[in-house]
């Protein structure tokens, strides 16, 4: 339990660092990976529901203090996501790498639809506007977070094969 | 109250739920202000010391990434170092190589070291001047700080230049104080001597240079200086030990002299006689 908590920690470490230094010389476009999303979800896929809603929560929040937005917003859209990501737990149900993809897009999707409510909410706008900027950012900022999702995915997988045997 | 707490237990993924988005609602909900305070308390109580550890962190890998510009730098400048040096080395070179031009009136042809010897003894050189450049058979070559040898054998472009610490060469030289003659001798490539009369006056330290004779160099070439004095087998010679001036390992750049042989003039007698060169 201590061991996977270290490791989560380090994960989480090591993707906040390559967030905040290496992933924005590879933004194409303007579109980058998110690699604390990426964590997230892989945390939230092998603990379940109620850890990846509490890690959620304070990566959200650490995410409001660094960047100038509203105050509970980031924190509310990552406890969403990490709960959404949590309900398709590997001790609940075995999904194969696709549909794993599929989720990932789906949880990014969670995550700016909540962000996108509260700066309706907040500070006005249409949700002609909400729909646009989801559909616009979103989409390729997941396709491009999964690529980087292909090398933990395709390697739990192979671990899973690895210890049925 | 227990059946609270039963709940919570029973129910503790939807309770999660509920307790962060209500707290995160109560912070979007908060006023500015509020915000505000909230931030500063997390921000000194939480995050500074996790901040402090990623940049910690990041310096270290900035470290790295310097280390190695740095290291790519180095070599850089020291190839730029080295470069320069070659040059400066090179300028200084043909600096005395222009004194000693202008030190003799005679006409000289600037040649290049192509290719050595490749024996123990370096015999012989070639240079990249040869009939092109009108350089004829048995011309002095010379370099900065001395003679050098003479031109046996001459190409297109190329010629042969055998140095005076051949062996089989035998160059007049003179002792420039006491103007004794001899015949600069070595025998086995590394030590030359010149022989000459016991009541020459010659001591270590004298300029041994050449003397003229032979038709081959002019006088007054730099040869070498005199470093030990020693008896002959002979009484009446005695052995003046000379060390060359010129660094035969090291010569890159030279001096053809435009001179023909002094027995030129005389070369049809000498084939009359049957000699060969």
């Amino acid at each position: 339990m201590i061991k996977a908590i270290f490791i989560w920690f380090a994960v989480f470490l090591g993707a906040f660092i390559l967030q905040t230094t290496l992933v924005p010389s590879l933004a194409i476009f303007g579109v980058k990976p998110d690699l604390l999303m990426l964590a997230l979800f892989m945390m939230a896929i092998k603990t379940g529901v109620m850890p990846a809603i509490f890690i959620g929560f304070i990566i959200g929040l650490s995410q409001d203090i660094y960047s100038p937005s509203v105050l509970g917003q980031s924190a509310l859209a990552k406890t969403l996501a990490g709960f959404f990501a949590g309900l398709f737990n590997e001790k609940v149900m075995r999904l194969d790498p696709v549909i794993l993809g599929i989720i990932l897009i789906l949880t990014f999707f969670v995550n700016d639809l909540a962000i996108y409510a509260v700066q309706v909410v907040k500070s006005g706008g249409s949700l002609g506007a909400v729909a646009k900027e989801i559909i616009g950012p979103t989409f390729p900022r997941a396709l491009y977070t999964l690529i980087f999702a292909v090398i933990p995915i395709l390697w739990e997988q192979f671990s899973v094969i690895k210890t049925r045997r | 109250m227990h059946w609270i707490i039963e709940f919570i237990v029973r129910y503790r993924n939807f309770c999660s739920l509920v307790f962060t988005v209500v707290l995160s609602l109560l912070m979007i909900s908060s006023p500015e202000n509020r915000q505000l305070a909230t931030v500063r308390f997390l921000t000194t109580s939480v995050f500074y010391p996790l901040q402090f550890i990623i940049d910690k962190a990041t310096n270290i890998s900035n470290i790295y990434e310097e280390n190695r510009r740095l290291r790519q730098e180095v070599v850089v400048l020291s190839s730029r170092v080295a470069a320069f040096q070659e040059q400066a080395s090179e300028n200084d070179r043909l600096r005395g190589m222009l004194n000693l031009a202008q030190n003799f009136s005679y006409d000289f042809v600037p040649v290049r070291v192509v290719a050595h010897d490749p024996s123990d003894l370096n015999r012989s050189i070639v240079i990249n001047a040869g009939k092109n450049q009108g350089v004829l058979q048995w011309m002095p070559v010379v370099g900065e700080k001395g003679v050098v040898g003479k031109v046996v054998q001459v190409m297109g472009g190329l010629s042969l230049v055998q140095l005076i610490r051949d062996p089989a060469n035998r160059t007049s030289v003179m002792i420039r104080k006491s103007r004794a003659i001899g015949i600069l001798e070595n025998s086995n490539g590394k030590d030359y001597y010149l022989r000459c009369r016991s009541h020459e006056n010659v001591a270590v330290g004298d300029t041994v240079i050449t003397s003229g004779l032979g038709g081959i160099y002019p006088p007054g070439l730099h040869v070498g200086i005199v470093v030990r004095i020693s008896d002959s087998s002979d009484p009446l010679f005695k052995k003046a030990w000379i060390k060359l001036s010129v660094d035969f390992n090291h010569i890159e750049e030279l001096f053809v002299m435009r001179l023909s042989p002094q027995w030129s003039a005389f070369v049809h007698e000498f084939d009359s006689l049957g000699f060969t060169q």
